[in-house]
């Protein structure tokens, strides 16, 4: 086992076992925080497949930016386990079961998948550096990158409309 | 491609337009010039006139069925404007910036109708849905449109995830995001996906409000302002019905038999609870809102016969169902009652309109000599045609009968029942848009043929 | 002339010569870790002195003047004072984030170290997206502020926290905007090659105007990252007792304060390095002699010269003007400095189009 590896295997644990945190905490801020750790792990995983711009990206976005917006409002509504509401049993146990099965499909999914016997670009990769990323965004993905602009312009006269006084 | 960039450059137009103008009814005529504008340029397309020159590498193809799709929204939106528009402004202080976002869906519309890869699909979809959220919760002071957009948003972003997941299990299984690259064919059917396949369907089956994925319509219905629920339950709806189909018939089609059932299935639940909870609402508004979930059902057989009959069908549908609905709505905004009682003696009182809504509800429940007969009828053919499970178009022509039921409660308590004067004030205009849309209904209803006759171009 | 990176390489080649390279790597990495919390410590003694004695000079006072010669050892003494202090919890907290939070802080400020360039050839980590690298890991910073504000249970704190999130948050993006400005002008990310490109002149002298705005709105929007007045919202003392670190008592409260310090040094460096050359020292265009006069000067003093310069600017700051309210602090941002920079970046980008820079 290399470093590599090591390293590998230390952000796959880390990067499954907060996400599992993410939902068993009871306290939604400690959810909030777990969340930030999941995408410094995945952040990590970017780095290792030599995608750097990716991973800070990762990080400015969701980490920086998304995930504090999150603790803000969360902590603002101090919400607790007190006021979580108490769901019913049965309900419980059917999204269990519904979970599970989801689960037990997509794990068969990626188990016999196709992508099973192709080995990743390691360090050596180059797709993820910025230079290839943007000459990628901006001649091949150009038309779906400047409508995306749309979207954004759509999401932001919408938060004006919702937040502006009557 | 002259659609799409602009209706997104009259979203600006429109945003600009609410600040430089202090008159309120200033952004109506501007956007009902834009949208005439937009009827032009999508005609020019559709005449081969290309504003803009762009290689998009083959991620949205112009065909004449997403044109005449185009224009049969865009004619919709346009009757909507002429009709609602006055009380869109009441919503709120904002109704440019209601139109500006109105226009950007139309953009949304516009790449979902084009699409060929799984991005734009993506980006289509969200430009759809987000402004959405929006309108349904614009009516800010009632605590039924706020509930109406978080849920509509908490379900939106949810099935938004689920559709992502899709994509990424094929991304993952074939490689690329285009569909017609990703030769899902019969031969070579994975876990994977068929994964994903079921995930896009699922969040698909959500966008347009198919059993058992619905409950959120009827509150998201009831709850936004009637105006917009309106333009949500028409307009919006056929655009998303054009982006599933278009996905499962360029993605999936080859390998049709293996989901054939699932959709089956999912259109029968659709058609039945549909139909029959529609029969049990006091409500007209959320009579409609259930109402559009049995149309919906209806629609969906276009996607599980996956035919040419079919894709005509749809697009007969749209325009038959749309107009119909947007015009049904249009009278409702303006009543105080919006129970079945509200409609008692309505034709003593206003006879024209009574006349106009028995067209419109005629055309609903698929009378003949209307637009709805036809639609359906195209419909069930193509689930005839197409050869597997007869169930379904017996299920589909009982709950045809279902939906006479509950659209002629509204005929009888106008025609059949005494009530005061419900004193709603309608202008000449109004009146003549009105006229002019139950004139279109008809024709679409006598000789459908000039609308598909366009789809051979 | 000596240079740090005749050491450095040095001490590279004599590791790898003696142990295997997994080996040598590890020490190097220990090497660098030493390295670094000495330059915290070393660092926070500096500035708090540096801060208290601009304060006095701007008061006309003395500041202090007991512990050792005109007052130079006063943080060793304070220091001490702070480690054997208690640090008390408070029951209501939540005990865990409450300690952990000072950490997050320290740690996110001791990452900001790795792509900064001390010196000619002298730099921890030389990423290509450097400049991308500094202001991701800056907006961590807030994390640690809003777990302390909120793991306090005290309504004091919890306002501090939220106020620095907002203000951290809306203040990085006109940050990033004006570095992005000599992103654009250099087309580089690196903060190594960023600095090679203004060998024949400072990118604050060639850019002209658009340069020199984008470097004062990034002077502008660091002192608010960093919370220090006149942006001091998240611990104005006279509204909300100390803001975040309100219930921090003892050695955690230090490494706040230290952290607070070393940022402010950190963003200085950065605006040292991305304005005004970092190590490189002052050339103008071909004047051959000037400029090989100007390299007699060791690289390391251009570098810690001009961040403690800026740091001098951003004390001065402080003493210098009121605080804003919290509405005029986030109007101040959204209202003017960003569309300024959305504006400026375009003028920028004309520039490097057309190639009217020097």
């Amino acid at each position: 086992m290399n470093i590599t590896e090591i390293l590998f295997w230390f952000l796959t644990a880390l990067a499954i076992l907060s996400a599992l945190m993410v939902v068993f905490s009871r306290n939604p801020v400690h959810s909030v925080l777990w969340l930030i750790l999941v995408f410094f792990a995945i952040s990590g995983h970017y780095i290792m497949l030599n995608a750097q711009f990716l991973a800070i990206v990762n990080l400015i976005v969701y980490a920086g930016a998304i995930m504090v917006l999150f603790l803000f409002v969360i902590m603002l509504m101090n919400m607790n386990s007190d006021s979580e509401p108490q769901k019913n049993k049965w309900l419980k146990m059917a999204g269990t079961v519904a979970g599970g099965s989801l689960l037990l499909i997509l794990v068969a999914a990626l188990k016999n998948s196709e992508v099973q016997y192709q080995k990743v670009e390691g360090a050596q990769g180059t797709i993820g550096l910025i230079h290839n990323l943007g000459k990628t965004l901006f001649t091949d993905y150009v038309v779906p990158f400047e409508i995306s602009s749309v979207l954004f312009l759509s999401a932001m006269v919408g938060a004006v409309v919702i937040g502006k006084k009557d | 491609m002259n659609v799409i960039i602009l209706s997104a450059i009259l979203g600006v137009i429109m945003m600009y337009t609410g600040v430089m103008s202090k008159n309120k009814s200033t952004a109506r005529y501007v956007a009902t010039a834009g949208i005439l504008a937009l009827i032009g340029a999508n005609w020019l397309e559709f005449a081969g006139v290309n504003f803009f020159n762009i290689d998009t590498r083959g991620m949205l193809e112009f065909t004449s069925f997403g044109l005449v799709f185009n224009l049969i929204i865009l004619v919709c939106t346009l009757v909507y404007f002429l009709l609602s528009g006055k009380d869109l402004e009441e919503v709120g202080a904002n109704a440019a910036d209601y139109f500006a976002l109105i226009f950007f869906i139309l953009t949304g519309i516009a790449i979902v109708s084009a699409f060929k890869t799984m991005l734009m699909l993506f980006i289509g979809i969200e430009i759809i849905s987000i402004p959405l959220y929006i309108l349904a919760g614009s009516d800010k002071k009632n605590l039924r449109s706020n509930e109406a957009a978080l849920k509509y948003f908490l379900m939106g972003s949810f099935s938004t995830g689920l559709m992502l997941m899709g994509i990424a299990l094929l991304y993952g299984a074939t490689g690329t995001f285009y569909t017609d690259g990703m030769y899902l064919g019969l031969g070579n059917i994975t876990v994977m996906k068929m994964a994903g396949l079921v995930l896009l369907m699922i969040s698909l089956g959500f966008k347009v409000s198919a059993v058992p994925f619905h409950f959120w319509t009827p509150d998201v219905y009831d709850g936004s302002p009637t105006v917009f629920t309106s333009f949500m339950a028409t307009i919006v709806k056929a655009a998303f019905f054009i982006a599933f189909l278009l996905l499962f018939e360029n993605a999936f089609g080859r390998m049709h038999s293996e989901w054939q059932f699932a959709m089956a299935l999912i259109t029968a639940a659709t058609l039945i609870i549909g139909n029959i909870t529609a029969v049990f609402q006091q409500s007209v508004k959320r009579m409609l809102a259930y109402s559009s979930i049995a149309q919906a059902g209806f629609m969906l057989l276009a996607i599980f016969a996956l035919n040419n009959i079919g894709k005509q069908g749809l697009i007969l549908y749209t325009a038959a169902y749309s107009l119909p609905t947007i015009g049904i709505f249009a009278v409702l905004m303006r009543m105080k009652d919006y129970t079945y009682e509200g409609f008692n003696g309505f034709a003593k009182h206003q006879p024209l309109l009574a006349a106009l809504l028995a067209v419109f509800l005629f055309s609903l429940a698929g009378i003949p000599l209307t637009g709805g007969f036809f639609a359906k009828y195209y419909m069930l053919v193509a689930a005839m045609k197409n050869g597997a499970m007869f169930w379904l178009v017996i299920i589909g022509v009982c709950c045809a009968a279902i939906s006479v039921y509950y659209y002629f409660r509204i005929i009888q308590a106008m025609y059949f029942r005494e009530g005061a004067d419900p004193g709603i004030q309608v202008s000449e205009g109004f009146k003549t848009v009105l006229v002019l849309t139950a004139v279109l209904v008809i024709i679409l209803g006598v000789h459908p043929d000039w609308l598909l006759h366009l789809l051979d171009n | 002339m000596w240079s740090l990176s005749g050491i450095t390489s040095e001490i590279n080649h004599w590791l790898y010569e003696s142990f295997s390279p997994f080996w040598a790597v590890t020490i190097e990495m220990a090497l660098v870790c030493v390295l670094v919390i000495t330059l915290f410590a070393v660092l926070g003694l500096i500035l708090v002195l540096m801060e208290r004695k601009v304060s006095a000079y701007m008061q006309i006072r003395l500041g202090p003047n007991r512990v050792g010669p005109k007052g130079m050892f006063q943080t060793v003494a304070d220091t001490v004072k702070l480690l054997v202090k208690e640090g008390l919890t408070p029951a209501g907290a939540d005990k865990v984030m409450f300690n952990l939070a000072p950490f997050i802080a320290m740690i996110s400020a001791m990452l900001l170290m790795a792509p900064i360039a001390f010196a000619r050839n002298f730099q921890i980590w030389d990423l290509n997206i450097g400049v991308l690298y500094l202001s991701a890991v800056s907006s961590l910073s807030v994390i640690a502020i809003l777990m302390a504000g909120w793991s306090s249970n005290n309504k004091y704190s919890l306002l501090g926290a939220m106020r620095s999130g907002a203000q951290i948050v809306s203040y990085e993006l006109s940050a990033g905007l004006s570095l992005l400005s000599i992103v654009v002008l250099t087309g580089s990310l690196s903060v190594s090659e960023i600095i090679q490109s203004q060998a024949d002149g400072w990118w604050i002298f060639k850019g002209h105007l658009p340069v020199i705005l984008s470097f004062i709105i990034f002077i502008i929007a660091v002192t608010a990252e960093t919370n220090r007045a006149p942006f001091d919202m998240a611990e104005a003392e006279s509204e909300l007792t100390a803001g975040f670190h309100t219930e921090y008592s003892g050695m955690k409260f230090a490494l706040f304060f230290l952290a607070e310090y070393v940022n402010v040094f950190i963003v200085c460096a950065i605006a040292a390095t991305i304005f005004l050359g970092g190590w490189m020292p002052l050339h103008i265009g071909n004047w051959e002699g000037f400029n090989k006069i100007m390299d007699y000067v060791p690289s390391s003093m251009w570098f810690f010269g001009k961040t403690f310069f800026l740091i001098f600017v951003i004390m001065w700051f402080r003493w210098t003007f009121p605080r804003l309210r919290i509405d005029q602090l986030l109007n101040l941002e959204w209202k003017y400095l960003l569309p300024i920079s959305m504006v400026n970046i375009l003028l920028v980008t004309l520039i490097a189009i057309m190639k009217w820079h020097f």
